[in-house]
C-alpha cells in the first residue's frame, strides 16, 4: 500500500512560482534608424541610451547601472542588462526618439530576468 | 471622499551675507527648486514638480519657506533640494543652500514648528540670543 501511495505522490503536479528571482534583468533590443547606413559602435550605443535616461529621468537616471552585454553592429541588435530600475530604462528607451536628428526607434524583442529565456524565441521558431 | 493630500517643508535658507537674504523672492526660490528637480530627475521630475507645488510662505528677515508638495513624491523632490546652490533674483546670483527642518501634514503643525524653531533650530540672528547661546 505505502508503495503505492509513493508512486502516486510522484505523480503530482507541482508548480514552482519565482518572485524577485533575479535582481538583473535582460532586454533584447534592436535600434532601427531612419537612414539604415548609419553604424554605431558599443560605445556610441550605451552613451545613446545615457542621454535619453538623461533627458527623462536626470542625472538620476543618468547613473542607472545597466551594461551592454552583447552588441551586433551590423543589425543593431543589443542585450542589455539591468540591475534594478527595469522601467526607468524600459521607459527611456521608448521616448528615445532621434538620433543625430534623424528619427529613430528601439524595438524590444524580448525582456527576461534570466538571461536562459532569451537564447529562443518561439517567434523565430522554424520547424523544418 | 477622495482627498488632496500634500506634504508641507519647513526650510531654512542659509545665506553667507544676511543682507542679501532680503532679495529674496517666493517666484524666484520657486524657479530655483524647479530648476534643480529638472536637473536632478528630468522630465519626470518636472511634471512631479508642476502639479500642486508652490511655496506657500516665505519670510525674508529669517529665511524660513514653507513649500507643498504632493503627497506621492515628496520625497523624491525632497532628495533634490540639496542640489539648490543658488538662487538668482533681480540679476543677481545669491549663492546659499537650502535647510530642510520639518515635515507636517498640515501647514498648522509645520508654523508651531516654526515658532519652537525660533529658539532651537535657527542660527542666533539678533545679539541677545548669541549671548544666550555663549552661556
Amino acid at each position: 500500500m505505502k508503495q503505492v501511495e509513493e508512486k502516486e505522490e510522484a505523480s503530482v503536479y507541482q508548480r514552482v512560482v519565482l518572485k524577485n528571482a533575479s535582481p538583473y534583468h535582460y532586454l533584447k533590443v534592436r535600434l532601427v534608424l531612419e537612414d539604415e547606413s548609419t553604424r554605431l559602435s558599443a560605445v556610441e550605443l550605451k552613451y545613446f541610451i545615457i542621454t535619453g535616461l538623461k533627458s527623462l529621468y536626470g542625472e538620476v537616471g543618468a547613473a542607472v547601472n545597466f551594461d551592454v552585454l552583447k552588441y551586433d553592429e551590423d543589425t543593431l541588435t543589443a542585450l542589455l542588462r539591468v540591475y534594478s530600475s527595469l522601467v526607468k530604462l524600459w521607459s527611456s528607451l521608448t521616448l528615445l526618439g532621434s538620433y543625430q536628428n534623424k528619427a529613430c526607434a528601439f524595438r524590444v524583442l524580448q525582456v527576461s530576468p534570466f538571461l536562459l529565456a532569451l537564447t529562443g524565441n518561439s517567434r523565430d521558431l522554424h520547424l523544418d | 471622499m477622495v482627498r488632496l493630500k500634500s506634504r508641507y517643508l519647513l526650510c531654512e535658507v542659509n545665506v553667507s551675507d544676511r543682507s542679501q537674504l532680503l532679495l529674496l523672492d517666493d517666484r524666484a526660490i520657486m524657479v530655483a527648486v524647479k530648476a534643480a528637480v529638472a536637473r536632478t530627475h528630468g522630465d519626470y521630475g518636472a511634471a512631479m514638480c508642476s502639479i500642486r507645488f508652490c511655496v506657500k510662505y516665505l519670510n525674508a528677515h529669517t529665511g524660513i519657506v514653507f513649500l507643498r508638495f504632493p503627497k506621492r513624491c515628496y520625497k523624491l523632490l525632497w532628495s533634490a533640494l540639496p542640489f539648490i546652490t543658488s538662487i538668482e533674483t533681480r540679476g543677481q546670483k545669491i549663492p546659499c543652500f537650502l535647510n530642510c527642518l520639518h515635515v507636517g501634514v498640515k501647514l498648522r503643525v509645520c508654523t508651531k514648528a516654526q515658532y519652537k524653531g525660533n529658539t532651537n533650530y535657527l542660527q542666533p540672528k539678533t545679539n541677545k540670543q548669541l549671548k544666550k547661546h555663549e552661556v
